[in-house]
């Protein structure tokens, strides 16, 4: 089975291409073994950071006896640790991820995105969990950066059928209080949901100093809306029906979902948060180092 | 104020109109179900935009809807009548003027105070509802004498031809036929080129000319391409062939009831038992004056009044005007039955005439020519008793010549015990017969029953031979009935003035055939058969032998001027020739043997060649002979025939029919009646003038049709 997964959601193309990239944290995390990432935690590493002026009950071995000779006083050399990331990758799994307008659908999607960074962070030894979500936390592994993780992230990932309602807030508002450690937060969702407790979750990671990008993922008639033939819509989560003529009111559906896109990333700017939108109909690794590049770019 | 709709059958196009609401329906049904992520985008827009939408839906609905239903109302064309359309635009028409030439329209006023006929009145009316078109409008004209004709081939656009034509109509002899007339105009409109259709009937109302009801002939489809409008065309945009358009039609009386004396008909015969060329008259008198009456009849020959009577009538009543006269037999003689003048005076003379009583060529076939006994040689005997062929020339042959005779030369043939017939022989009596030439059978003892019985001796279809009889003691020969006029002078009482004593004979049984002759007891003895009117002959048979074996009667004289009178009476002698009617064929038989051209003096001062019929026997025939009176028939300057034309006696009912008869007959047809007082041109404008409201529906269509797609484009934002 985990074979299986590892061929189904890692195919050999995209595994290569992301051999050349990185998920590197752009904030400092907190993690528990060297790794890429900066660490909030100064100690005696590679990278210098600072003389400090030597406390009693520091090691003497890191007295630098050097400036000791020049300076005759006592100063210890500080090197700027670095460490492991801790990634959590949240994939919504509510019923609307599993709509489809013909193509691949929203959470399968979500899979392959979910797949494919938690690969690229495993990679790159960091530890890596996945929280699978609807109204609540359905399936959650915490992050570890063994190699083994990779094989039951991947089996998580392949066993994950959409169902229920979403309720993103509350969600992300528990796995907030989870958190302990610092660490990349990647929601992929369709953010159906009301904006009121979604963006406040994710707030809510900002202010314990995760960082947290969003990958808002979409199927063209979602945004489009451009239906040819009038038809009763039946909401996937509630099971609502509605009669309407698309073709009336598609122009005002765009200029919605449209407004209700740029809301989104205006709000998750304000609160730094790396807002993504993709479209199911972009495929997903090329959704991903797009993302990935810009990221590198913008330091 | 009235709408009507002048193509009406489009009408039935309105219920295309529910056709939008069908398929909204039906497409509501069929609204696919479809999965979507989440309503709530569609909910915020419902708030919005999708109550908007739902009203756009319905308004599109209606929208449609009054589109279908305009275009249809269009298409039937209805034109709004009365005050409100005053002023309006004139809805082209094409109408048939029918108006009455019959003979009963020469006939002065009910009230009397114009000296001039009621058809001067219909004329009248004619011209003014004439003035009544318009620029495209069509005109047809018809005329209700039988036959009913169209007098403007095609119709015209010209209200001057429509003027010429009917000054040119002056009323005849015929008879009334309003029925057909209306049925030949419903034809005409129905290829008519505009839709607005009417019809005038002019005319006394006749309740004679209504006698059927209206038969809509089946439309001919497209006018006939021939038949070219006597007129200009301005447009004809109108045109449709074959429209199925119900016109409507205005009655218009053009007089009251009123009273009339009639001579119906009058028939004479020649008289047998008294003097030579004495002859009986009947004149057949109507009182159709509403009163008791005495009419005086005169009786008139050759223009010298011969006779007078007196009939006393009850109003309705018809009675029997009876003279005798002599004439000289050798000479045509020309006669009539005549009332006092009253309003109506064309039926109040009737006229005759009396062919001169020529010899006759009788051929008599016999079963053995050579025989000196017999019915042959006794009806040779009575018929020329001295060979001096005065009367009667007789020719005898043997039954096996018969087919080689040529039967123009014959009034008459007797089968004088012929015995069975050849094919050919039965197949020439037959042509013989159905030409008009008489034939006498006597039967005996060559009678070949099985052939008689089968129907194909002429005259043998109604009489059916039962067996033969035979009475030792013999069987008195009787008159039949009343007494036969055969018989007149040949009878004293119930008994015949010779005893005659019949020992074999021939039981029959012929219901419905004139009896003159009897075998007391047994059926009759001496039958007359045939079908006056159709053309041929008359047909006696005598049910026993002449000969003594079978019969007293060769040993009496009443053989003699029994023979005589069945013999004259079968070739035609004993009546006067048959009545024709104004209109009809008066055939008048003159042998075609070469002496020269046959000319023709009608009634009324013209001159004309009439027709030869071919075929066996030698006549000629004036076609439709319209005009009544004594028609003279001239050779070498010679009159050599007469002929009587006389007034169809339907005519001399001047009953008029009730409005409630007339639309019987009318069944369907929309109509409304205009009296003499009423002013026709309110009457018909009011109903033909009308404001056309097509190009109204076309409007409204049209700005439907632009809020539609106005509508249907925009969307909801």
């Amino acid at each position: 089975m985990p074979d299986e997964s590892y061929k189904r959601f890692l195919d050999p193309t995209v595994v290569s291409k992301l051999a050349s990239m990185e998920l590197r944290a752009r904030l400092i995390v907190e993690g528990f073994v060297t790794g890429l990432h900066r660490s909030p935690y100064k100690g005696f590493s590679v990278e210098f950071a600072e003389h400090r002026q030597y406390m009693p009950g520091d090691p003497l071995k890191h007295i630098d006896w050097k400036v000791y000779g020049k300076t005759d006083r006592f100063y210890v050399k500080e090197y700027e640790e670095e460490t492991n990331l801790r990634g959590y990758v949240l994939l919504d799994a509510s019923a609307s991820m599993g709509y489809s307008s013909g193509g691949m659908s929203k959470l399968e999607y979500g899979r392959y995105l979910s797949a494919a960074v938690t690969y690229l962070m495993l990679k790159q030894q960091d530890s890596v969990g996945l929280l699978v979500f609807d109204d609540a936390v359905r399936e959650f592994v915490p992050p570890r950066s063994s190699p083994r993780q990779l094989h039951v992230l991947l089996s998580l990932i392949d066993s994950v059928e959409a169902s229920s309602t979403t309720d993103v807030g509350q969600v992300l508002h528990e796995l907030a209080r989870r958190m302990t450690r610092r660490g990349l937060v990647i929601l992929i969702s369709d953010l159906l949901d009301d904006p009121a407790s979604i963006l406040p979750g994710l707030k809510h990671f900002r202010h314990l100093r995760h960082e947290v990008v969003v990958f808002h993922v979409l199927d063209p008639k979602e945004a489009e809306f451009d239906f040819d033939i009038d038809a009763t819509f039946r909401d996937m989560e509630t099971g609502d029906l509605m009669t309407t003529e698309p073709f009336s009111i598609s122009g005002d559906y765009r200029a919605a979902v449209k407004e209700w896109m740029a809301g989104l990333r205006r709000r998750c700017a304000e609160s730094g948060i790396d807002y993504v939108p993709v479209m199911t109909t972009t495929p997903y690794d090329r959704a991903l180092f797009s993302y990935l590049e810009k990221r590198k770019r913008l330091g | 104020m009235d709408l009507t709709f002048l193509n009406a059958a489009f009408l039935l196009g309105a219920l295309a109109a529910l056709l939008p609401l069908i398929i909204h329906l039906f497409s509501r049904r069929r609204v696919e179900t479809v999965d979507f992520s989440s309503l709530r985008f569609l909910r915020e827009l419902e708030r919005r935009k999708i109550r908007r939408i739902r009203v756009r839906q319905i308004l599109l609905l209606i929208i449609r809807s009054l589109l279908i239903l305009a275009v249809a109302l269009a298409l039937a064309r209805p034109t709004l009548r009365g005050p409100l359309a005053a002023g309006g635009g004139h809805a082209r028409t094409s109408v048939v003027i029918v108006l009455d030439d019959s003979a009963s329209m020469s006939r002065g006023s009910a009230s009397g105070e114009s000296e001039r006929d009621i058809f001067g009145l219909a004329g009248e009316t004619a011209l003014e509802v004439a003035g009544l078109l318009d620029e495209g409008d069509q005109a047809f004209l018809v005329t209700a004498s039988y036959p009913a004709r169209s007098e403007l081939q095609g119709g015209t656009f010209s209200r001057g031809t429509l003027a010429d034509a009917l000054r040119e109509i002056e009323p005849g002899a015929l008879a009334t036929d309003y029925s057909g007339a209306v049925a030949e105009a419903l034809d005409l409109l129905s290829g008519a080129r505009n839709l607005n259709r009417e019809l005038y009937v002019i005319g006394d109302m006749q309740k004679s000319g209504w006698r059927d009801a209206v038969d809509a002939r089946p439309s001919g489809g497209a006018p006939n391409p021939d038949d070219s409008p006597a007129g200009e065309d301005p447009g004809g945009a109108d045109a449709r062939p074959g429209g199925a358009d119900r016109p409507t039609a205005f009655l218009f009386p053009v007089d009251g009831p009123v009273g009339n004396f009639a001579v119906v008909s009058a028939s004479a015969r020649r008289r047998y038992g008294g003097a030579e060329g004495l002859y009986s008259f009947t004149a057949e008198i109507l009182n159709g004056s509403g009163r008791q009456a005495e009419v005086p009849v005169r009786l008139f020959l050759d223009g010298v009044q011969v006779g007078r009577a007196g009939v006393s009538l009850s109003s309705g009543e018809r009675g029997s005007a009876r003279f005798s006269a002599s004439v000289d037999e050798a000479e045509w003689h020309r006669g009539w039955v005549e009332l006092p003048a009253d309003v109506f005076a064309a039926d109040n003379r009737r006229y005759f005439v009396i062919p001169p009583l020529r010899r006759t060529e009788v051929l008599i076939v016999s079963g053995e020519a050579e025989e000196r006994s017999g019915e042959a040689y006794y009806a040779e005997r009575a018929l020329d008793p001295a060979g001096e062929g005065r009367r009667f020339r007789t020719a005898l042959i043997d039954a096996s010549d018969l087919a080689a005779q040529d039967p123009a030369r014959f009034a008459t043939v007797v089968l004088a015990d012929a015995g069975r017939l050849g094919d050919d022989a039965v197949e020439w009596v037959e042509r013989y017969v159905a030409s008009g030439g008489g034939l006498f059978v006597i039967l005996g003892d060559r009678t070949d029953l099985r052939q008689w019985n089968s129907g194909d001796i002429p005259g043998s279809g109604g009489i059916r031979l039962i067996e033969p009889f035979e009475s030792r003691s013999g069987v008195r020969l009787a008159p039949s009935g009343q007494g036969h006029p055969l018989l007149e002078g040949l009878v004293f009482g119930e008994r015949l003035i010779d005893d005659i004593g019949v020992t074999r004979g021939f039981a029959a049984d012929a219901p419905g055939v004139e009896q003159v002759l009897e075998f007391p007891g047994l059926g009759p003895a001496l039958l007359l058969a045939g079908t006056p009117g159709d053309g041929s002959g008359e047909v006696a048979v005598l049910l026993t032998g002449v000969d003594r074996e079978w019969s007293d009667l060769p040993r009496t004289g009443f053989v003699v001027p029994l023979f005589h009178r069945v013999v004259g009476e079968v070739s035609g002698l004993g009546a006067l020739p048959r009545d024709v009617l104004a209109g009809g064929d008066l055939v008048v038989p003159i042998a075609g043997d070469g002496a020269g051209r046959v000319e023709v003096r009608t009634p009324d001062g013209g001159r004309l060649i009439p027709e030869h019929l071919g075929g066996s026997r030698a006549a000629v025939v004036v076609r439709d002979a319209v005009a009544p009176g004594i028609y003279e028939f001239v050779r070498n300057g010679a009159v050599v025939a007469l002929g009587a034309v006389n007034l169809d006696p339907s005519e001399s009912d001047l009953s008029q029919a009730t409005r409630e008869e007339i639309s019987g007959r009318l069944g369907e047809i929309e109509h409304a009646f205009v009296d003499p007082g009423d002013d026709i041109e309110e009457r018909v404008l009011a109903s033909r003038r009308g404001r056309e409201l097509w190009r109204v529906f076309v409007y409204v269509a049209l700005a439907l049709l632009a809020l539609e797609m106005f509508l249907a484009r925009q969307r909801a934002g």
